[in-house]
């Protein structure tokens, strides 16, 4: 394996200009993903999380100052498109397609027949708690549910880095502990390679290998943080010492940007 | 949807136009019996019948001339920007004319037959659905098309699963709407020049001043529409499905 | 993918048209019965000067008439309807249908009733814009949502509050449209209203164009009416950027 890991970023920087205004959502991030880590994202709202996934995924361009690097290679705009599966912060389900077909998009894109496809997401349905819904239409579901078909039309598209721009936002909090637990076992089976956006302090050290918390806007890695607890984790983990003094150190970080988020704009 | 407020409507209506010529003794050159203009119809079914049904075919078949033309290109145009940036406006300026303005040149260009009915059917329909797919195909945000071109999707793979999709209920609607003004410009062009159809029939009554059968044209020019429309509204499901 | 609207491309196209038709169009030989060249029209245009603004100006005051008369009733008929469910019920069904209708053929009997007057016109032009504006009325505030009329509830506010401040600004991105439908409807039954008879207005002018088969005075006429169709409709857009600027859900 190369020395730059899975995936490389390498002072990376990103400025908006619109309406005469520059906005600088990125400055010189810098970080390196291992083949198989969890990380887990964490930062204040609009620090450029969003924008930092969209480069990753290859439908935005890192300006000029800075590199990223796939598998070693060095990536130009658009050659990263097809090769993460990612999956946005909105649903974005198609109202005119079922929840299977919703769910089987990325397959058919890919070439794969309309059948073939839908037999393959049909059979993770169970695993995904949607069981029986595979004929509505995603008007008919909750909000939880149309996350889990959005997830799960990502997990379909089966490739080695998987991008979740916090996947379990719109879930209530049982489900959510119980769509954590079970993405860590899917995690531990197929062990993919995870970057994980989330607000959830608790939620980022419970999934993650590593914990990389941002700045407030313009966003850069403020600290980067290992997680050494044993897997396979339990709920009970969060209780112990080890957890909470991670914790503890994460939340007096994240406080201090998110105030300046707030004391910025005031 | 329940019928029985509309179906108590429709009948109040009804009696109270009875009731309005019962009571201030209307004469019938002014408003004429519901029941005397059925019978007026009825008097001369084959009249109304075959005039009706010229005048669906001229609709019909400009109809689907021109809805397929608008269409075809608002797809060319979100393929090729250059194109719509300049045909846009070239149609949107011919579309802010009343269509039956065009009526005068069409009859004199294709003369008094079916040629100039199916022409203004079409030039009735063909920007409103130009406009209104172009407005359904660029409907999709930016995120749900990185979404599509993440999985590695192309130009026509986020065109025919995104863009045309999200576009169906722009065109039912643009559908909805031409179908009723290209009606209208072939009843209207058969008033000002035809050798039959039901516009020229009403046109015919109206010269004579004889409102009972104006009433009775307008009644069956009332019916031939709604079962158009009706037709239409069968084929919008299989459009829009989802909803 | 909001575009900001440039000017360079249609003022780019305007030109090339106008430049085409005035120089391209008697040199290509095109037979003027088809396409007369453009200084032939503008010359036909100057030599019925007068009649054409007099035909405009009586053209115009029947469509704004027409146009006025028919939305505030049709708003405030909307209005009544939407809030009295069984009304809705009802009436919607028949308004929409009608909609569907020919309804410009009843401007027969319109001016069978009334003459050749300029009430006659008016009265088209009325029912006309009527119907788009009160189906646009009713479909507008139905929209509003429960959720958020409940939380308007829940802070105490009265029915009048309600309606100005939640169920009108959501309905009238949906009223803006019908109205823009309604003033074209209105223009067109002017000009119908006209051809059935009458010595003043656009439509006269055109029935006289096509018996004398004039085809530079047609596409005369064609442009003002695209001038006249225009102007009302501008002034719309103009509203509804300053004033109604948020779109519908
Ligand atoms: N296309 C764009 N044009 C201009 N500015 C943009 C654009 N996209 C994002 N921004 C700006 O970049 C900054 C970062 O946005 P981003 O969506 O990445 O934040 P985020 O960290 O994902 O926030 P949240 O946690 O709320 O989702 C914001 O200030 C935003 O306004
Ligand atoms: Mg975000």
């Amino acid at each position: 394996m190369p020395a730059e890991g899975l995936l490389a970023l390498r002072n990376v920087w990103k400025r908006f200009h619109s309406g005469g205004t520059e906005t600088v959502a990125l400055h010189d991030v810098d970080f390196v993903i291992e083949p198989g880590q969890f990380v887990t994202l964490i930062g204040p709202s609009g620090c450029g999380k969003s924008t930092l996934f969209n480069i990753i995924a290859g439908l935005e361009e890192p300006d000029g100052d800075g590199s990223v690097l796939f598998q070693g290679q060095p990536q130009r705009h658009r050659d990263l498109l097809g090769k993460v599966s990612f999956m946005p912060q909105k649903d974005l389900l198609f109202p005119w397609r079922t929840v299977l077909d919703n769910a089987a998009l990325a397959l058919e894109i890919e070439g794969m027949p309309r059948k073939a496809a839908r037999q393959k997401a049909a059979a993770l349905f169970p695993e995904f708690g949607l069981q029986g819904f595979e004929k509505h239409y995603p008007r008919q579901l909750s909000g939880g549910m149309r996350q889990r078909v959005a997830l799960m039309r990502t997990f379909l598209f089966e490739r080695e880095l998987l991008l979740l721009d916090e996947p379990f936002g719109a879930l209530d909090a049982l489900t959510r502990s119980m769509m954590q637990r079970w993405l860590l076992e899917i995690w531990a089976r197929h062990r993919r390679t995870v970057l994980f956006i989330t607000h959830d302090i608790d939620e980022a050290i419970f999934l993650g290998d590593r914990v990389i918390v941002m700045s407030a806007r313009p966003g850069t890695v403020r600290c980067d943080e290992r997680v050494d607890l044993p897997r396979p984790r339990s709920g009970e983990v969060m209780l112990t010492p080890q957890f909470l003094d991670v914790k503890r150190r994460l939340l007096a970080i994240v406080e201090e940007e998110s105030r300046k988020t707030f004391s910025a704009s005031a | 949807m329940n019928l029985l407020p509309v179906t108590v409507a429709l009948a109040g209506l009804l009696a109270l136009w009875e009731l309005a010529i019962a009571l201030f003794r209307v004469p019938g050159f002014v408003l004429p019996r519901p029941l005397d203009i059925a019978t007026a119809v009825m008097e001369n079914p084959g009249l109304y019948a075959s005039g009706m049904l010229l005048t669906a075919l001229e609709a019909i078949g400009g109809f689907a001339a021109g809805a397929a033309l608008g269409f075809g290109l608002a797809v060319l145009m979100v393929l090729f920007r250059p194109l719509e940036r300049a045909l846009v406006p070239i149609a949107i300026a011919i579309s802010s004319v009343p269509s039956i303005a065009f009526i005068p040149l069409a009859l004199v260009w294709f003369g008094l037959g079916p040629v100039s009915k199916v022409a203004m059917a079409a030039l009735a329909v063909v920007f409103v659905v130009l406009l209104n797919t172009l407005n359904g195909l660029k409907r999709p945000d930016r995120e749900a098309i990185n979404l599509l071109r993440s999985f590695g999707a192309g130009r026509l793979g986020i065109l025919w699963r995104l863009q045309l999709p999200a576009a169906m209920p722009a065109v039912v609607t643009g559908l909805r709407v031409g179908l009723a003004r290209s009606t209208i410009a072939v009843i209207v062009a058969e008033m000002l020049g035809a050798y039959a159809g039901i516009g020229q029939i009403i046109y015919q009554a109206t010269v004579q001043v004889d409102a009972l059968h104006v009433w009775a044209g307008v009644a069956v020019a009332t019916a031939g529409s709604l079962l158009l429309n009706a037709v239409l509204v069968a084929v919008d499901r299989r459009l829009v499905w989802w909803s | 993918m909001e575009e900001r609207p440039s000017l360079i491309a249609p003022v780019a196209t305007a030109i090339v048209v106008v430049a085409a038709w005035w120089f391209l169009v008697p040199l290509l030989g095109i037979n003027p019965r088809y396409l007369p060249s453009l200084s032939t029209v503008v010359a036909d245009g100057l030599s019925i000067r007068s009649d054409l603004v007099a035909g405009f100006w009586r053209t115009f005051v029947e469509t704004a008439l027409g146009f006025l008369v028919g939305s505030l009733i049709g708003f405030a008929v909307g209005v009544v309807f939407a809030y009295i469910p069984i009304l809705e019920r009802a009436f919607l069904p028949i308004l929409v249908a009608a909609q569907t209708i020919p309804v410009i053929a009843f401007g027969a009997i319109v001016v069978i009733w009334f003459g050749n007057t300029i009430l006659a016109k008016v009265v088209i032009a009325f029912y006309l814009s009527f119907f788009p504006v009160t189906v646009a009325t009713i479909r507008g505030l139905e929209t509003v949502d429960r959720d958020r009329e409940n939380l308007m509830r829940s802070f105490g506010a009265s029915g009048r509050q309600i309606f100005l401040k939640l169920a009108l600004p959501t309905a009238l991105p949906l009223i803006m449209v019908g109205l823009k439908i309604g003033v074209s409807f209105s223009l067109a039954g002017a000009i119908v209203g006209e051809f059935f008879g009458d010595t003043v207005g656009l439509g006269v002018l055109l029935i006289q164009a096509l018996y004398f088969e004039q085809v530079p005075r047609i596409w005369v006429l064609i442009v003002a009416c695209a001038i006249l169709g225009t102007i009302p409709y501008a002034l719309l857009v103009l509203v509804e950027r300053r004033w109604v600027w948020w779109r519908a859900e």
